[in-house]
């Protein structure tokens, strides 16, 4: 099925409704899991992802509970001499999880390479320096699909992480950005996109992109379709402004976690920043 | 297919809301960027682009958790270089700004700024009292799991070796570890040094230290601030329970592992029992002098005692009262738990199936803890 577009020309409108610069309703929770270091939940649209961190732990192979299952791999840094915590993450795609029914093997390369580029990510945020000799296991499972599959993985791994009290620079806060026009169309007013779904994601040119915390400072770049460079600035300054929407969205979800349980007293208060301010 | 316009939105506040720079693109009100053909500025594009790395301050207007002091990863604390940084802030590069690392609560030394987590992994200090179960037998020591980033270590010459004298480690004992303490056992133990990696090193040589029997576990998850063991003054005691089932010893162990058991006498209380019965009044202070008569090889057996049922169901009650604070994230500390187990007592005695109710899941928890934060 194409994607009409001489009906975005019209109304100005994608095929879910929503506008060029709009992100799909993000919802999303932490410490999903109660038994696990870190846990998450996020929902982009229809695409679902659950994560659980473990550690950091001793490296080793099924040891602190969760050993990460299914597509493992990606990992960085060297648990042993590097002085540095390795980030290992398994992603488990779910068969059911898109459209048509299809079983992911344990080796898929792209998952593998999914996997990898979480690791990547992360690497650059978590202060992996405060843990030698230890690993952090990543586990990943995606429930649902409907496009822009590696940001929704690198967003839930980050609120794992900060559930789990891993220090870090800054949350990695990932979307995708795309372009109205195919490549073939060579369309000079081709407006860009942000959060693509499914459907566009698969005829439209289009980039993921992550970056840490609120900075411009690029984490994470991934372009799969061939898209004229002319467009590509559009693409990515869009891309990274929705990525620090993405920031604040679950930012908001840690504050608010975090304000419940100082209300309900499991964390003692700290001490104002503005009383930090005053002396 | 049919393709339904939705009428437009109002821009969603979301936009609104992080107006940091109202000329870029996304922050475009509705009519705007319906007349603009919904092209992206690219001068916008390059203003926003061209941000400084580090914006210092990250305010936006839900910040009422200000109040509550709590900070989350890349918020900027204080540029004030007066400060220190201590665990959970960093430097950012080429700036002075102390920034939060991780999500939780300002804590203030003096001048020492650190952040603490609302959830972390046990993070060892000398002196903790810690429980722990030996996963590993090496030549030498004991690789033991205390929920911490690393394995904890045990070495054979920290603990008490049977004998009845306080001696050296020989080579009979290096071959014999595994009688000590093996694969899966449970100990309790002191941390004794530490690592600059985080490792740790614990030791047994106390009579209140060793291997654990005639309980259960119970892994408290969460410690560092969320809802887990807090250090405190006492760590472990002994409380009489209800149903006449004897003592029941509690140790809670800092890194959020519990040990719920019957309340065995040591050997030292005996004679110390009888002592005073006798009159003497020799206040038998077991303490490292006098530890070498009472060391027996019985402290590595790993065979139960007989329990009896009123003891174990008392045990189970325990064990659901601590439950049944993690679930409702109240802190795990003796006063929580004693007065935890009185009200669950009290609950059982009200309830259908009398005091022999042990069951502290689901709403009986959130009863309890109710019951509890009342008090």
């Amino acid at each position: 099925m194409p994607l009409d577009t001489s009906t975005y020309n019209l109304a100005l409108l994608r095929v879910d409704g929503r506008r060029w610069n709009e992100l799909r309703r993000v919802h999303a929770q932490i410490r999903t899991q109660a038994a696990a270091d870190g846990s998450s939940y996020l929902e982009m649209g229809h695409t679902k992802v659950m994560c659980v961190v473990t550690g950091p732990t001793e490296p080793g192979p099924r040891r602190g509970g969760a050993a990460a299952g299914g597509a493992g791999g990606g990992g960085v840094g060297s648990g042993g001499a590097g002085g540095k915590a390795e980030i290992v993450v398994g992603i488990v795609i779910a068969g059911f999880s898109s459209v048509d029914r299809k079983r992911y093997g344990r080796g898929d390369k792209r998952t593998l390479e999914l996997a990898s580029t979480v690791s990547n990510a992360l690497a650059a945020s978590l202060h992996t320096n405060l843990f030698p000799h230890s690993q952090i296991n990543i586990s990943l499972h995606v429930l649902s699909q409907d496009g822009s599959l590696l940001a929704a993985l690198i967003n839930a791994a980050t609120l794992a992480c900060v559930d789990a009290g891993i220090p870090m620079t800054d949350y990695v806060a990932a979307c995708t950005a795309g372009s109205t026009s195919t490549y073939a169309a060579n369309d000079e007013g081709a407006d860009p996109l942000l959060d693509l779904n499914h459907q566009e994601e698969q005829e439209l040119p289009g980039l993921t992109v992550a970056t840490l915390g609120n900075s411009d400072r690029v984490a994470v770049l991934v372009c799969e379709s061939r898209v004229q460079i002319s467009r590509l600035e559009g693409m990515l300054a869009v891309g990274v402004d929705g990525c620090k929407q993405m920031r604040e969205i679950l930012d908001r979800v840690v504050r608010e976690k975090g304000v419940r349980m100082i209300q309900e007293g499991t964390v003692e208060k700290g001490v104002g920043l503005g009383d930090i301010d005053m002396d | 297919m049919p393709i339904t316009i939705l009428p437009p939105k109002p821009a969603r506040p979301l936009n609104t809301s992080h107006g940091a720079h109202p000329e870029d693109g996304s922050s475009l009100s509705s009519d705007e960027s319906d007349s603009g053909g919904g092209g992206v500025g690219l001068d916008d594009g390059d203003i926003s682009m061209n941000l400084p790395p580090t914006t210092t301050t990250t305010k936006n207007p839900a910040h009422s958790s200000h109040a509550h002091s709590l900070v989350t990863p890349g918020e900027s604390i204080t540029s004030d270089p007066q400060w220190m940084r201590g665990h959970g802030t960093y430097i950012a590069t080429d700036t002075t700004a102390i920034t939060s690392s991780v999500a939780g609560t300002i804590t203030r030394t003096n001048k020492l700024l650190s952040v603490r987590p609302l959830r972390a992994r046990y993070t060892p200090e000398v002196g903790d009292l810690v429980v722990g179960r030996i996963v590993e037998v090496q030549a030498k020591r004991w690789r033991v799991d205390v929920g911490s980033t690393q394995l904890a270590a045990l070495p054979l010459s920290a603990i008490n070796l049977p004998g009845g004298i306080l001696r050296k480690r020989t080579e009979t004992d290096e071959l014999q570890i595994r009688t000590f303490f093996a694969e899966g056992d449970l100990v309790v133990a002191e941390v004794q040094q530490l690592f600059g990696d985080g490792g740790a090193v614990l030791h047994t040589r106390s009579l209140r230290y060793g291997k654990l029997r005639n309980g259960v576990f119970v892994a408290v998850s969460g410690v560092g601030g969320g809802g887990g063991v807090v250090r405190s003054r006492r760590q472990v005691w002994t409380m009489d329970v209800a149903q006449g089932a004897g003592q029941v010893d509690v140790i809670l162990g800092v890194n959020g592992y519990v040990w719920i058991s019957k309340h065995v006498e040591t050997p030292a209380e005996l004679e110390a029992g009888g002592a005073t019965g006798a009159g003497a009044g020799a206040g038998a202070g077991v303490g490292i002098t006098n530890m070498e008569e009472i060391v027996s090889a019985t402290m590595y057996s790993s065979q139960n005692d007989p329990i009896e049922v009123e003891t174990m169901r008392e045990i189970a009650r325990l064990r659901g009262v601590v439950m049944a604070l993690v679930e409702n994230g109240l802190r795990v500390d003796e006063d929580m738990v004693v007065k935890g187990y009185h009200e669950a007592v009290e609950m059982a005695l009200a309830s259908a199936d009398g005091p022999e109710d042990v069951y502290l899941g689901d709403e009986r928890g959130q009863q309890l803890a109710a019951a509890l934060t009342g008090l």
